[in-house]
């Protein structure tokens, strides 16, 4: 919130444009796709770019995302590829990312789509922190050695698990080199409006016991034109998200050229060596803005001793 | 059918076999039965309460289960080995033990996969296998080639035991005589008669020519769902022939178990003679020699190219607090003991080739676990975990249960099945000699966490929670005296041709500004010294009211073209009132695009209203930001300054449109204390085009195989089944024959 207020005005300011844009690309699609539901209406006009340049108003209740069908949930954003970008320099491991994904994906405590690693191969170098969502890998490990097609690589990049489909036997937990995902080991204690809710492999949501989860890159928020959680929750603006055929990554309040700022920053990928293609790239920790100290911040002492370990710090 | 001297003497020596239970057998029976019962009641638990009561979590996904898994399939080889090769060699010495052999072979083939099933968290969706199986996973080429090598294995060893069968439909067992139509339908009329022995005898061999290569595919698929895998201790091309090779080792052992086994209980001590265990234990040897040789070079090579992740491996089997002990045991003990008992003459006794059998099994077992658990314990990066059954597996006693209990399935299928037929073929095929003398949180609590969290320093929850209480207990907060303080922005948008005002209502909650929901908030136009009311609206979610005004508005001119808002909110239960307001100037401006030569550039136009009515005057020194909508955001690609009404900007044509290239610009004037917001946009198909979807390949990770992979699995299904088919059809035959 304390660094939504100064963005919202921002977003008001942006968001008739904004929301345009979220259709700027293949929106005829889109229009077909709409007329065929029974929006409701807001009065509030927004403008869509049609296929061949022209624009159209529309009124913006008929955006906001009708349910999608499982078809469409396997198959992705037409025309989209999404990508993070994540700036080590800025990282303090302040946690609100997982803190924002966890209530949004209705997480127990230990649950934890990102993870936090403090990094630090040898004595020589400086630890720095490492958050780790799932890396949506281009060519997914998981992906490959799923029995039944549970969890799938769609055409804007995403990997999902369909917790309909699942049938728990935990291979691509196995195959993942980067530990991205979870289990339910038990059933979920979940509120009884989240009983209600529908599932869709696009929430994640609600969990369901016997099948494996992880970061899904809220393909529900791309359709919204929002911000995954993680890079709403972020204080530091660490997640830059986007469309990688727009060339366009945003943490909130900036917006960047996508190729710019991995030349500009000299990213890389996570362990680049495995073949993975993850989507997710990393800005090296140069000038960190943060000394790793910070990231202790209400830490428990045997949590502080873990990473301490971890990192090889001793002190 | 004819029944030669020998056969003879091995009926009466066999049938009381099939027709007694002693006591003791009976109190075999019930206890193997209570331990697989309890395993079962296990089974129940690990269902209803789910995979949280095995030692299984997100680290070790796999533990003793799949440990067994691979026991048991390995032990299967005993009768891929010995019933085919063996058989193909014409072995002379075989056929004693030729049924034990393929007893353990469908035996554990039929256990073993129950296993797998233990790993799976969803049982209820087992049928997704065969609905949305696709043959790019190792698991399902598992469950192709199990299935296929037990169905193999149940035809050749119905082969093997039609003669015994016969024999036994001629001599009616006298006791549980329920059995006698069976032993009568299965015989299928086999009286050995010369057409239908030359057909038997060719079935036969073709099977096991059949099964020996499949036998070496399945061990071969499942040291696969292992080695596919970006694992240290795991991803290793010598996996499949090193599982082959462990396979054959600890089913070789199993076998020289169950013959020293039922050996004492049937006292088979002129059947099954010191000769049978000498070979199989040379056998048995050698093949540990080899599991040794493969072992070496898996963990040499792993050593010397010393990789992190490998080296993390090491690390655990090497080190004596963790998995050194079992290391050493499974590798060197379970090689080398084995190799000294056997070759060494004095050792080797039939009890002392039967305890090498008994180390050489149990090291196996041991080894699986080595497998499996350090690797899974050793991932990429770190486990970060605080909760130890997170960090190190540990087996829990639902899951030594059911391992248990598939020990006992084991014994108990061997031991019913040696009383449904002799342990030992009662007929001897024609090479045989008689070597007789020779011889397996909670949400609330987490929401509760969260609050307290955030009491430390993250609000957002805590003011949606608030937020939440506020709107939707007022009366309670009626009562409270507390006044909320409230803050209310008003900005001037102009998009286009649109124009509208938007009030944001806030609240001031614990030194943070929350938005409020459902407030109503009143609008008015300023022209002179006169107010005229424009109309109320209620706010949002986010706290916004957006109010959208007609043109006409405008159209009346006010003083110097300045206009004046404001928007009111007069206070609700215990929140204060609060109002702001907003000047501005009509500001007009329009954007076009024009290209000269290779130059392509954006051109903006802006106007003010002027002194007479209807006229409008180029501005000047105005500050212009030109975007770019995306998916999330505006990305900005310049800025400029009007001078004398107009400025241009390059075209920003390395930025991606649509695929046919449609680029919207959007140029805007941003809170500007004369102007407020103002913004234009256009479109043009200058940007850079889209490529088109791919066209969704065939690939391991698509829905899709690879052609190969298609075209591979139709080839060997077919040829194995083939002649599956063919062996059934020829037992029909045999059938037709024994009519005449």
């Amino acid at each position: 919130m304390k660094n939504k207020l100064p963005s919202r005005r921002k977003f008001l300011k942006l968001g008739v444009a904004a929301g345009a844009s979220a259709l700027f690309v293949g929106g005829s699609n889109m229009l077909s796709a709409l007329t065929n539901n029974d929006p409701k209406e807001t009065g509030e006009k927004v403008k869509v770019l049609t296929q061949d340049g022209k624009l159209v108003d529309v009124d913006k209740g008929h955006l906001c995302c009708p349910p999608v069908s499982n078809k469409e949930a396997r198959q992705g954003i037409p025309d989209k590829k999404m990508v993070m970008v994540i700036d080590l320099a800025k990282c303090r491991n302040a946690r609100k990312c997982l803190q924002g994904c966890q209530s949004m994906h209705m997480l127990p405590p230990h649950m934890e789509w990102i993870k936090f690693y403090l990094m630090r191969d040898t004595e020589d170098q400086a630890p720095y922190w490492f958050p780790k969502p799932c890396l949506h890998c281009n060519n997914p490990p998981c992906v490959k050695v799923c029995p039944v097609g549970a969890t799938f690589k769609r055409t804007d990049g995403i990997v999902l698990i369909d917790n309909d489909r699942c049938i728990g036997c935990k291979f691509c937990m196995a195959a993942c080199p980067y530990s991205s995902r979870v289990f339910n080991w038990e059933e979920p204690k979940l509120p009884k409006v989240a009983h209600k809710q529908p599932y869709s492999p696009e929430t994640s949501t609600p969990p369901k016991i016997g099948t494996v989860s992880k970061c899904d890159f809220c393909p529900d928020m791309v359709r919204k034109g929002e911000l995954p959680a993680c890079v709403k929750s972020c204080p530091n603006g660490v997640f830059y998200y986007g469309d990688k055929n727009e060339d366009a990554v945003t943490n909130g309040t900036d917006t960047v050229l996508f190729s710019e700022l991995l030349e500009s920053r000299a990213a890389y990928r996570f362990m680049e060596e495995l073949g993975t293609e993850p989507s997710v790239y990393y800005l090296p920790a140069v000038d960190r803005a943060f000394d790793y100290k910070t990231g202790f911040e209400g830490l428990s002492e045997d949590e502080i001793a873990l990473y301490k370990k971890e990192a090889k710090i001793t002190e | 059918m004819n029944e030669d001297e020998k056969t003879q003497q091995n009926l009466i020596a066999f049938k009381p076999q099939l027709e007694k239970i002693s006591k003791k057998g009976i109190a075999l029976i019930v206890f193997l039965s209570l331990v697989i019962l309890f395993g079962l009641y296990c089974l129940y638990i690990q269902d209803t309460k789910g995979h949280i009561v095995t030692g299984m979590r997100d680290n070790v996904v796999w533990g003793l289960y799949i440990v067994n898994f691979i026991f048991f399939i390995g032990i299967s080889y005993a009768g891929a080995l010995i019933s085919g090769i063996l058989h193909l060699l014409r072995v002379p010495w075989r056929t004693p033990i030729i049924r034990m052999a393929e007893m353990i072979t469908v035996i554990s083939t039929l256990i073993g996969p129950g296993y797998i099933l233990l790993c799976i968290g969803r049982l209820d969706r087992l049928p997704n296998l065969l609905l949305f199986g696709r043959i790019q996973s190792p698991i399902i080429w598992d469950v192709i080639a199990i299935t296929t090598y037990l169905s193999g294995s149940i035809i050749f060893l119905y082969l093997a035991t039609i003669r015994d069968l016969a024999i036994l439909r001629d001599n009616p067992v006298k006791v549980a005589k329920w059995r006698n139509p069976i032993y009568r339908f299965m015989s299928v009329r086999y009286k050995d008669t010369t057409k239908q022995k030359e057909l038997l005898n060719v079935v036969t061999d073709l099977l096991s020519i059949v099964i020996i290569p499949l036998a070496i595919l399945v061990h071969s698929v499942l040291a696969w769902i292992f080695g596919m895998t970006l694992r240290p201790g795991w991803h290793s091309t010598i996996f499949a022939p090193y599982f082959v090779i462990a396979a054959v080792y600890s089913g070789t052992g199993v076998l020289i178990m169950v013959m020293w086994v039922f050996r004492k209980v049937y006292h088979l001590e002129s059947h099954i003679t010191k000769i049978h265990f000498n070979y199989l234990a040379i056998i048995m040897i050698v093949l540990g020699a080899l599991y040794g040789y493969f072992t070496f070079s898996e963990y040499l090579t792993s050593w010397y190219g010393s990789i992190k992740w490998d080296m993390e491996v090491l690390y655990r089997l090497f080190n004596p607090d963790q998995y050194f002990l079992q290391f050493v045991f499974a590798v060197f003990i379970g090689v080398m003991v084995p190799i000294i008992i056997v070759t060494v003459p004095r050792f080797r006794n039939i009890n002392s080739i039967a305890f090498a059998a008994v180390i050489a099994v149990f090291a196996l077992w041991v080894k699986r676990y080595l497998i499996i658990i350090p690797t899974l314990e050793s991932p990429l990066l770190p486990i970060h975990d605080l909760r130890p059954e997170f960090v190190h597996y540990s087996a829990t006693w639902v899951e030594w249960s059911l391992t248990f209990a598939g020990i006992a399935l084991f014994v108990l299928l061997f031991y019913l099945f040696s009383k449904f037929v002799p342990i030992i073929p009662i007929v001897r095929t024609g090479e045989e000699k008689d070597y007789s003398r020779l011889r397996k949180v909670v949400f609330e609590n987490q929401m509760k966490k969260v609050i307290k969290k955030n009491k430390k320093s993250d609000m957002i929850s805590t003011g949606i929670i608030l937020l939440l209480m506020l709107v939707s207990v007022p009366c309670a907060m009626a009562q409270d005296e507390t006044r909320i303080k409230t803050v209310l922005k008003l900005e001037y948008f102009h998009v286009d041709s649109a124009q509208n005002l938007t009030a944001t209502l806030q609240a001031k909650v614990e030194g943070r500004y929350l938005p409020l929901q459902g407030m109503e908030i009143g609008f008015k136009f300023l022209q002179g010294s006169t107010e005229k009311s424009m109309g109320t609206a209620m706010t949002n979610e986010q706290g916004n009211v957006t109010f959208s005004f007609p043109d006409d508005i405008l159209a009346t001119k006010g003083d110097k073209g300045v206009y004046s808002f404001t928007a009111s909110f007069s206070g609700k239960d215990n929140y204060d009132k609060a109002s702001a307001s907003a000047t501005m100037k009509p500001l007009r401006m329009e954007i076009s695009f024009s290209q000269k030569g290779q130059d392509k550039m954006i051109d903006l136009k802006a106007f003010e209203p002027g002194k007479k009515v209807d006229e409008w005057v180029p501005v000047d020194k105005l500050d212009i930001q030109f975007y770019v909508p995306r998916t999330f955001s505006l990305l900005k690609v310049g800025k400029g300054t009007i001078t004398n009404g107009t400025t241009s900007l390059e075209f920003p044509t390395s930025i991606p449109g649509n695929q046919l290239g449609y680029l919207t610009i959007v140029a805007k004037v941003e809170e500007n204390e004369i102007y407020g917001n103002v913004e234009v946009s256009g479109t043009i198909n200058w940007g850079k085009p889209l490529p088109l979807t791919k066209i969704i390949k065939r690939g391991l990770g698509d829905t899709d195989a690879p052609l190969w992979m298609v075209y591979t699995l139709i080839v060997l299904l077919s040829v194995v089944w083939f002649h599956y088919m063919y062996v059934i059809f020829t037992v029909f035959r045999i059938r037709h024959l024994g009519k005449s």
